[in-house]
């Protein structure tokens, strides 16, 4: 992690210095993540994440001399991302119907093990794998450099390690070593939340 | 609960692939977002400065300080000075300094600020002539992009084939011009926009309006956007007609001067005649026009010419004067 803040820093540092190839490459890589964070808070309102995730990349801008590489910086936009949705709910009056994450409940294990229950049709069992659905997007969002991506083209495509390794122009060894780490980050930020 | 490295997998596989989000809220954002990029580097690299500035003022030798106090210029050409009138001033560490018309050449980074009877032209590296009104701040930001601060500036895009649109940024929102004449009066997040010819397209906070000539935009503090129609030949334009840089006509055609005045004063051009177009062709200028604003010019190089033009609307017509030009 303490790499991956240096590196953070300095891509906030040539932003600041007017670098537009490093502000267009934050931006693409934290867009897509940022719209499925905001996404999960106001479900089924498109427009309302694209808002919030503009004020978030607006806000995050104008105040990224603050960033002091303590967090990760997508962590840091995170945090400014809840602020906003905080902020959309209290313009709209609808706290009440405010989006309660599996993040924000005291004990979720249960939860997640209703993913051991596939046949089970009530629907609140629905809504909790929805949004369990939603949190393994938001975990492997948060998974740093390209362990999302390994781990979706493992467990998804079903491809092989070889056929990952030509993606990503890597050895097959190296490719093996990625996807274990890619596991365990995975791994620690489910137990994180659990 | 089955072992947790199944869970990896059962989890993952459960949820399928991620969703990318929309293609036009992909567009939005970025707009928007690079809109505070922008603005956020131009004022980040001002203040840099400034604090270059200061440590240079504690720190360095007199005579050092003397040399850079000395020179008009910044790094790589971005501008060249044109007129100046009234009080207009350059940025020098924490201070100001006045800019004299010396047709001295600014860099990127510079920042220049005119007083209530200040009045400035630039030519910028691609073409373009950009005017300052009075009570005006902008800063060069780089090759082809002005930040204004505050104040209201004037743009002529001139007739400038293949060179890129001139960007200006403001604190509430980005104009740009396409092969245009117009207006931006900047206070704060409030933008005026008036289009003399063309068009210009303002982004701000994602959405992207355009003004078409004879048009003014008005967007308040709160994104609210009123539009309205102008004249494009009236009073409203005359401070940005009396800093306009003169061309050299002494020995050029009078249609090279007729041209530059109908196009300064936002007319359209007729000629009473093909003849007429013909003869005024066929006159050569002599003399200069420094410092008189174009109708005037055109008044005093006409004089000695058996041209004359007659203003009806916003078309200026040149005929055949009707009565002889008086001996001396």
């Amino acid at each position: 992690m303490a790499e991956l803040v240096h590196v953070d820093r300095a891509l906030a540092r040539r932003i600041l210095g007017g670098d537009e190839a490093a502000f267009r490459d934050l931006f693409d890589r934290f867009f897509p993540r940022l719209y499925r964070f905001a996404l999960a808070r106001v479900p089924r309102d498109p427009e309302a994440a694209r808002d919030i995730v503009q004020q978030t990349f607006c806000q995050a801008i104008e105040r990224l001399d603050t960033y002091r590489g303590e967090a990760a910086l997508y962590t840091w936009f995170c945090q400014i991302c809840r602020n906003a949705v905080a902020d959309h709910y209290r313009r709209n009056s609808r706290s009440a119907g405010r989006v309660v994450l599996l993040e924000d409940l005291p004990d979720a294990r249960a939860i997640l093990e209703s993913l051991a229950a596939p046949e089970a049709d009530e629907p609140e069992t629905g809504a909790m794998r929805e949004q369990v659905h939603r949190l393994v997007e938001a975990t492997l969002d948060a998974l740093p450099g390209r362990y999302g991506e390994a781990l979706e083209w493992k467990y998804i495509d079903g491809l092989s390690v070889r056929e990952i390794a030509a993606r990503m122009a890597l050895g097959e060894k190296a490719t093996e070593s990625l996807l274990t780490r890619a596991r365990e980050s995975f791994r620690e930020a489910i137990a994180g939340i659990f | 609960m089955k072992p947790e490295t199944d869970i990896v997998e059962l989890l993952i596989s459960n949820a399928g692939r991620r969703v990318d989000p929309p293609e036009d809220a992909h567009r939005q954002v970025l707009g928007a977002a690079t809109d505070a990029f922008r603005r956020k580097s131009a004022r980040h690299r001002q203040g840099r400065w400034f604090a270059v500035a200061a440590a240079i003022a504690t720190l360095a030798v007199g005579a050092v300080l003397m040399t850079q106090w000395n020179s008009p210029t910044g790094g790589d050409d971005f501008a060249t000075i044109e007129r100046v009138t009234g009080s207009v001033e350059l940025a020098h560490g924490d201070g100001w300094q006045p800019l004299a018309e010396n047709r001295g050449s600014l860099g990127t980074g510079r920042r220049l600020r005119t007083q209530p009877d200040g009045r400035a032209a630039l030519r910028l590296a691609g073409g373009a002539s950009l005017r300052l009104a009075g009570e005006t701040e902008i800063l060069l930001d780089a090759p082809g992009r002005i930040f204004v601060q505050h104040g209201t500036i004037y743009v002529d895009g001139g007739v400038r084939t293949g060179a890129d649109p001139v960007e200006v940024v403001t604190p509430g929102g980005t104009a740009r011009e396409i092969g245009t004449q117009f207006e931006l009066q900047v206070a704060g997040a409030r933008l005026r926009l008036r289009v003399r010819e063309g068009s210009v397209s303002i982004d701000q906070g994602g959405r992207s309006l355009v003004g078409t000539a004879g048009e003014q935009i008005m967007i308040d503090d709160f994104g609210g956007v009123r539009r309205s129609v102008i004249e494009r030949a009236s009073v409203d334009w005359a401070w940005a007609e009396a800093v306009a840089p003169v061309p050299d006509v002494d020995g050029r055609p009078a249609t090279q001067l007729i041209g530059w005045v109908a196009r300064e004063t936002g007319r359209r051009l007729r000629y009473e005649s093909p003849a007429v177009e013909e003869r005024a062709a066929s006159v050569i200028l002599h003399g200069n026009i420094h410092h008189l604003p174009p109708l005037a010019a055109l008044e005093a190089m006409l004089a000695t010419t058996d041209l004359e033009y007659v203003l009806d609307g916003d078309t200026m017509e040149i005929r055949a004067r009707s009565e002889p030009i008086a001996e001396p």
